[in-house]
């Protein structure tokens, strides 16, 4: 998929549009064919033709805009049907890759010289993938793409390049910066020209896809360049300026800058002479952007020009100069798997791809004697023999201390790339779009999983420098992170970590994933179509919903989590379901929701069991059907959970299971004191004997008496 | 325990003690009337030499009937003017008079014989009502309970 990606990104560069871009979701992949028929019938039943309406938009499916692909994203023809002038065009987003939640609200209905407009946005069904995407609204640029293909003659003179494209483009990475954003998709192939008479350049898309998932190894900087294409990360500003620097090569150039070299080759190139040099040695760039170029791709953030530079170039005047190398070279090399390093960023690379014997040079502590002796670099030195320390610690699970120490040692090496373990790469700000592409391409969760719970970005926030408030943000959030992938119950583990770390991440609940829920408001509307053919033991909340919900929602609902965390507490686990349902319905609607309420009232039998009376129990089980039919969650809820009635029910209860237990000792005493009783009946009875014999006696002497007188 | 138990057995010690000196004054006073209380209360004296239960409850049941049963001869004793020993022992060793006598001190030991099982029935009578109304409560709880109640008081009970 990466690779099918950068191929198509290849070609769109080039200006070839002979090959769709993505047919399916994933990328490259044709649909079925069955599913190509029912594209078909729903086409004519909802459009009557070759075309679909989506929100303000008429989208034309025979109408494909090649030149207008976004990365690997394909573009239609569209009309606005709300408005009569200018043209529109589509561009469809992989279903299976977040789009970028900041960008889109940052950017939509907001027109920015430099910046192709996005007009609108919408999520909706797309008949050739069979399920629901986003589908991006863009203003078309009216002077097509700058990069037309390989080999062709840059379209913009090397002298005009400042003001048509440098300018426009600086005005918008300082939109961009002022708003706390990179735009991380600044390529020569992402430019356009935005007026007839190509004076100035648009930059493309900067939403459809990851942040530099559609960028060439080339354009992004040594710290980023060794992540996953899916993992290099947001960004900052100042990786958009280096991108501005490879794409004024390329312009300047006419092809894309090492375009001979594969990215293995390009990396190697790049951390063993620096980024500019590596460009500088294999092509010839125009004397005119030498001096920006050099500036723009210095490998040290710090010393890479900034705004104020370029302006300063701009406006003719002289900079600072910038060394375009700042990687510190061994006097000798270490060898690591056949091969010799020269640099610790080198080597940190080499470390991450030969992970097993990595281990060896580091546990004989040859690493630590080269960074000392070869590059005098006894700060790096130091943090490894404390790593090493930490290791003879470890306690049963040595092979995981083991791996430990490996990522560990690669932090060391290179503390501005990516985290990296056992073949996981992503920056520390890319990890959520690398989990979300594991998750999402078939790889799982796994790598994610080992890496935070091993704490391994905690070792980059150690090795970090001076303060950030943006690292700070990200360390609080590991935090987090750490504490939901080590809870097992519904409503944490990766989920949870992919829909925090992931705005625009949709739920890939099997239940909804084709509607593609990104907003909480979406997730009941999906539910209720999920009901229509929902089987009857299935809960309409599994793992995915509920982290989706923990996550999106603004209420706290850790109550119900917690109630969740046992499932064969029937009665809590229901009850914190339709909880959380009603929660949802009450924050965000519809009011009505029959099938889903019919489906929660079929799942409410345990929930009924909250109350202990019969007659209370009937009452709620002939309520539910009437209440289902209306369609409100909030009052099946309120049904099984009026405080009041489950109060009065349960001291009722209290009282009935006391009285009950009262009544069976006192049978049980009754039953049982037979013998005691016989015992008493003998001494009453012959108390009674005594008595009445007495009684006769007294009787019989008073009436002797009273005859004799009378 | 010493001390609990002297003042009972002084005053069963002084009760026999006012007998027998009751006895020697009668005996003295009225020989008739002493001879029909000795013929006429033998029973009663047996009762109260072989019962030896506390409260000696047969032996009051004897006496209290067989006293009803001398009585009347007693009366009839006194009633003549003048009372002599041959008299009175004619009069006391008629049959029809023994007979009542010694037949009123027969039922009052079937009168003790028969109460202790009259009480036990009218006692087990009663707790088998007593039973019956509380297993009606019990299945009436139950109903209004369902099952969950038996599984809560086993629950609780456990």
């Amino acid at each position: 998929m990466v690779e099918q990606a950068e191929d198509q990104e290849q070609e769109v560069s080039d200006g070839t549009s002979q090959a769709p871009v993505m047919d399916a979701p994933g990328g490259g992949t044709s649909a079925p064919a069955d599913q190509d028929d029912v594209t078909e019938d729903i086409l004519e039943i909802s459009t009557g033709g070759k075309s679909v309406e989506i929100g303000n938009f008429r989208i034309f499916l025979d109408l494909r805009m090649p030149e207008f692909d976004m990365g690997h994203c394909k573009a239609y023809s569209a009309d606005n049907l709300r408005r009569d002038e200018g043209s529109a065009f589509a561009v469809v987003t992989d279903p299976v890759l977040p789009t970028r939640h900041d960008h889109i609200q940052f950017l939509t209905g907001m027109h920015m010289a430099g910046q192709i407009d996005l007009i609108d946005h919408e999520i909706a069904y797309w008949p050739p993938f069979g399920r629901n995407t986003m589908v991006l609204f863009y203003e078309k640029p009216s002077g097509g793409r700058v990069v037309l293909g390989e080999g062709k003659k840059p379209i913009i003179d090397e002298h005009d390049i400042s003001t048509v494209v440098v300018e426009p483009i600086i005005g918008v990475l300082q939109a961009f910066a002022d708003k706390g954003l990179a735009h991380r998709n600044i390529r020569a192939g992402n430019l356009f020209f935005g007026d007839p008479l190509r004076q100035k350049v648009v930059l493309g898309d900067c939403c459809a896809a990851p942040p530099g998932y559609s960028q060439p190894l080339v354009y992004e900087t040594t710290a980023r360049m060794s992540a996953d294409i899916a993992g290099r990360g947001a960004g900052t500003p100042a990786d958009d300026l280096y991108a501005l620097g490879v794409t004024l090569a390329e312009l300047g150039i006419g092809h894309r800058p090492l375009s001979k070299l594969s990215d293995q080759e390009i990396m190697d190139l790049k951390l063993s002479k620096g980024s500019f040099q590596a460009i500088a040695s294999q092509e010839r760039l125009p004397l005119i952007l030498i001096e920006p170029v050099r500036g723009l791709l210095c490998d040290d953030a710090e010393e890479r020009w900034g705004f104020n530079e370029l302006n300063a170039w701009l406006d003719g005047r002289r900079t600072k100069p910038v060394q375009s190398n700042t990687e510190k070279r061994a006097a000798r090399s270490q060898n690591l798997s056949g091969r010799d390093y020269y640099t610790v960023r080198a080597l940190a690379q080499g470390m991450a791809k030969n992970w097993v014997s990595a281990l060896a040079p580091l546990r004989e502590g040859t690493i630590e004697i080269w960074l000392r002796r070869g590059l005098g670099d006894n700060d790096r030195a130091k943090a490894l023999a404390d790593a090493m320390r930490q290791l003879q610690w470890a306690g049963a699970d040595k092979r995981s201390a083991e791996d430990v120490l490996v990522a560990r040692a690669i932090l060391i090496m290179d503390h501005e790339g990516p985290v990296r373990f056992k073949g996981f790469s992503a920056m520390i700000d890319g990890v959520g779009y690398m989990l979300s592409y594991d998750v999402q391409h078939g790889r799982g969760p796994q790598r994610f999983a080992d890496v935070i719970v091993r704490d391994i970005p905690s070792y980059w926030f150690g090795r970090q420098e001076g303060y950030s408030s943006e690292v700070q943000k990200l360390q609080q959030l590991y935090k987090n992170l750490r504490y939901y992938i080590q809870q097992q119950s519904a409503g944490y583990g990766y989920e949870r970590c992919l829909y925090t770390l992931v705005r625009n991440q949709h739920c890939l609940s099997p239940l909804i994933e084709q509607d593609y829920v990104v907003e909480i408001s979406q997730l009941l509307p999906a539910l209720e179509k999920a009901a229509e053919n929902a089987s009857e033991d299935t809960w309409p909340v599994d793992r995915h919903i509920a982290a989706f919900i923990a996550t999106r929602l603004e209420d706290d609902i850790e109550g119900q989590l917690m109630a969740m965390q046992n499932p064969s507490d029937e009665v809590e686990y229901s009850r914190a379901i339709i909880s959380m349902l009603a929660i949802v319905q009450w924050r965000h609607g519809p009011d009505n929701l029959q099938n889903l309420s019919h489906w929660v009232a079929r799942l409410m039998e345990p929930a009924i069991k909250v109350f202990h009376s019969k007659a209370r129990r009937e009452r709620v089980e002939t309520e539910i059907p009437k209440l289902a039919k209306r369609g409100n969650l909030v009052e099946l809820y309120n049904l099984i959970n009026d405080e009041q009635e489950r109060r009065k029910d349960q001291s009722e209860f209290v009282e009935a299971v006391a009285e009950y237990s009262e009544a069976e000792s006192e049978v049980f005493d009754l039953e049982s004191s037979g013998p005691a009783r016989l015992e008493l009946a003998e001494k009453v009875g012959q108390q009674a004997a005594a008595f009445a014999s007495t009684m006769i006696a007294l009787l019989t002497v008073s009436a002797l008496f009273l005859i004799h007188i009378f | 325990m010493a001390r609990g138990r002297s003042p009972k057995k002084g005053r069963s010690a002084f009760s026999g003690l006012s007998v027998v000196a009751s006895a020697v004054l009668l005996f003295i006073v009225a020989l008739p009337t002493f001879i029909t209380l000795v013929v006429g209360l033998l029973p009663s004296m047996v009762a109260f030499i072989f019962d030896r239960s506390p409260g000696r409850t047969m032996a009051r049941c004897v006496f209290g009937l067989n006293f009803s049963g001398v009585a009347p001869y007693i009366l009839e004793l006194w009633l003549v003017p003048a009372q002599t020993v041959g008299g009175a022992t004619q009069q006391i060793f008629q049959p029809l008079a023994l007979s009542i006598m010694y037949g009123a001190a027969g039922l009052g030991w079937l009168l003790y014989l028969a109460m202790p099982p009259i009480v036990a029935n009218v006692l087990n009578l009663s707790a088998q009502r007593r039973v019956g109304e509380l297993r009606k409560k019990q299945r009436t709880l139950i109903k209004t309970w369902g099952d969950s109640l038996i599984k809560e008081v086993d629950r609780s009970g456990n």
